[in-house]
């Protein structure tokens, strides 16, 4: 069973439609990472998978269980993370855990344990001033403890890093990363690395639609272009194997660029066992997401 | 209702941390003083201005000042102390719409209808505190300079007063429920006064109009009676009760 399944949900703001009969399922025990531009409908879906938002059309289940806007018991099943999280800035960061606590009705046995435990994970342990002078990162790492607090099935986190610095968005991903030992990870982002780095799987969201879906490994072997750089180390050889073969072509490192076609790799690596030409490097020549990104988002 | 605890908790500290009730005690407490205060004072401006007044052809006779005197002015001066606790409390839901504090709240499975029940016994506790506290001030230093005594129907004046203050936390929790900004609460609290105001002008209905219940000076000198109140009395705890009730369904309903 998926953690999260979205059939065919439409939500429209007056004339404007948001989101266009999207289908969406997140496995369980995934990183999965919800990629489109901005305005593209992300914080929308996810919003609307916490009750916060009334669909006007589709069907959302959490962990099995069917989500009703208003009564939002599914919500029990989630923890979530806002693009901005805002807490109440006159407690301090176990204040605000313990009442988080108390909300989720954990047991108070367990309750100081689990949240001493959360504080310690995201770096904020020895934090006692209150929440009012967090920077932007604090605050987020506090977001992750409180969305983790209850244990959930399903982490929602909407656009965790992209008003981070290198090194809270470094931070931030990290604590994910652990995290997925317990959870499921719904990120949403525009940051394709983040997902190169973390995800394993995700989907391409554009105009209200997924454009594309599946596991990370599998979108970077879609993507492969059977491509293969070929560096040899002396350039009269490069030229030697120009002369030889067609279809190559010389880049700006004077490393043979070629196609993977009709065994040209073969016929080229047989050519350099008999001539016995010391190599450098072969490499299969791997296009980053953001090019798939760009290529299935065309407008 | 232990999370419901869990929210009053919050909503006391915010209170308490935000320097509010501070604020308000000290308000409540200097009202209380004022009324006596401005009885005690007003034969020596009177004195004061004397002159000038002969001069313009009005003479200033002997000023008797008691326990009336200072409770006219407390039933004077208390609107001013609800307007207050109104501009003050107007921001308690919307300042959470706007800063979106409410949304990892309620995304941790918390009925709503806990926030608006916590919001408004705080708000009602908040206002019945002040009330009193300024009521007891005064009556305190009413009781050392005068006599309490001569006034009639002070308790059901006071209780009729602070019933009004009441039915308006419960109104203003009612339009926080769905306006998002508190330009709009106060609005919706200001239409309700002005209706009640309306009300009160007009014959057949004036009785049942809440507004009835501030007609304390007609109870302190014994020119109305205190069951000449009821339908109003009746009018705004059915009002308030209605609002609140009302309130869930459309705290439900809101977009956040």
């Amino acid at each position: 069973m998926d953690a999260l399944t979205i059939t065919n949900l439409t939500k429209k703001f007056g004339d404007k439609t948001v989101l266009d009969k999207l289908n969406l399922s997140v496995p369980k025990h995934s990183i999965f990472g919800f990629v489109g531009k901005n305005g593209a409908g992300k914080t929308t879906t996810m919003k609307t998978v916490l009750g916060l938002l009334k669909p006007d059309e589709g069907r959302i289940t959490v962990a099995g269980e069917r989500v009703v806007y208003g009564q939002t018991k599914t919500n029990r099943h989630i923890g979530y993370l806002p693009d901005v999280p805002e807490f109440y800035s006159y407690m301090t960061p176990y204040e605000y855990l313990a009442f988080c606590g108390k909300i989720s009705e954990i047991p108070a046995k367990d309750l100081k344990s689990r949240c001493c435990g959360l504080l310690e994970l995201v770096g904020l342990k020895n934090e006692k001033h209150r929440i009012k002078g967090f920077s932007r990162g604090m605050k987020q790492r506090l977001g992750i403890a409180q969305a983790l607090l209850n244990r959930p099935k399903l982490l929602i986190c909407d656009e965790p890093t992209s008003a981070l610095d290198p090194v809270g968005r470094k931070e931030i991903l990290d604590i994910l990363l652990l995290a997925k030992e317990q959870t499921t990870i719904l990120f949403s982002t525009h940051i394709l690395s983040d997902v190169e780095r973390i995800c394993t799987d995700a989907a391409f969201l554009d105009k209200g639609t997924i454009v594309l879906q599946g596991s990370v490994s599998g979108m970077r072997n879609l993507n492969s272009s059977k491509k293969y750089v070929l560096e040899l180390a002396d350039r009269k050889d490069t030229e030697k194997i120009m002369q030889a073969f067609t279809g190559l072509t010389l880049n700006q490192n004077h490393e043979l660029v070629f196609r993977e076609e009709s065994g040209l790799l073969f016929s080229i690596l047989h050519f350099i066992a008999e001539q016995k030409i010391p190599v450098q490097k072969l490499e299969h020549m791997e296009i980053p997401l953001e090019d798939l990104f760009l290529e299935v988002t065309k407008p | 209702m232990k999370t419901l605890l869990a929210v009053l908790k919050k909503e006391w500290m915010e209170t308490v941390r935000s320097g509010k009730l501070t604020v308000l005690v000290i308000l409540s407490v200097l009202f209380g003083i004022m009324n006596p205060a401005i009885a005690k004072l007003t034969p020596w401006m009177m004195e004061l201005l004397s002159e000038s007044l002969s001069e313009n052809g009005l003479s200033v006779g002997n000023i008797t000042v008691d326990a009336l005197t200072s409770w006219t002015q407390f039933f004077k001066n208390i609107p001013l102390l609800l307007v207050v606790f109104v501009l003050i409390y107007s921001s308690i839901f919307t300042k959470e719409y706007q800063s979106g504090t409410l949304i990892p709240i309620l995304t941790k499975g918390l009925p709503r209808y806990k926030i608006v029940l916590a919001k408004f016994i705080l708000v009602f506790s908040l206002w019945t505190l002040c009330y009193w506290l300024c009521f007891l001030v005064t009556y305190g230093y009413n009781a050392f300079y005068w006599d309490n005594r001569t006034v009639s129907c002070l308790f059901s004046a006071a209780l009729y007063w602070w019933l009004f203050g009441a039915g308006i936390t419960s109104v203003m929790v009612f339009f926080s429920a769905f306006s998002s900004g508190s330009t709009g609460v106060l609005l919706g609290t200001g239409g309700y006064v002005t209706a009640a105001y309306t009300a009160g002008l007009l014959p057949h209905i004036k009785e049942y109009s809440p507004v009835m219940l501030t007609n304390s000076l007609q109870l302190l000198t014994a020119s109305a009676k205190p069951d000449g109140c009821m339908k109003a009395v009746l009018v705004t705890v059915l009002l308030g009760t209605f609002s609140v009730a009302a309130s869930v369904p459309l705290f439900n309903r809101k977009q956040l």
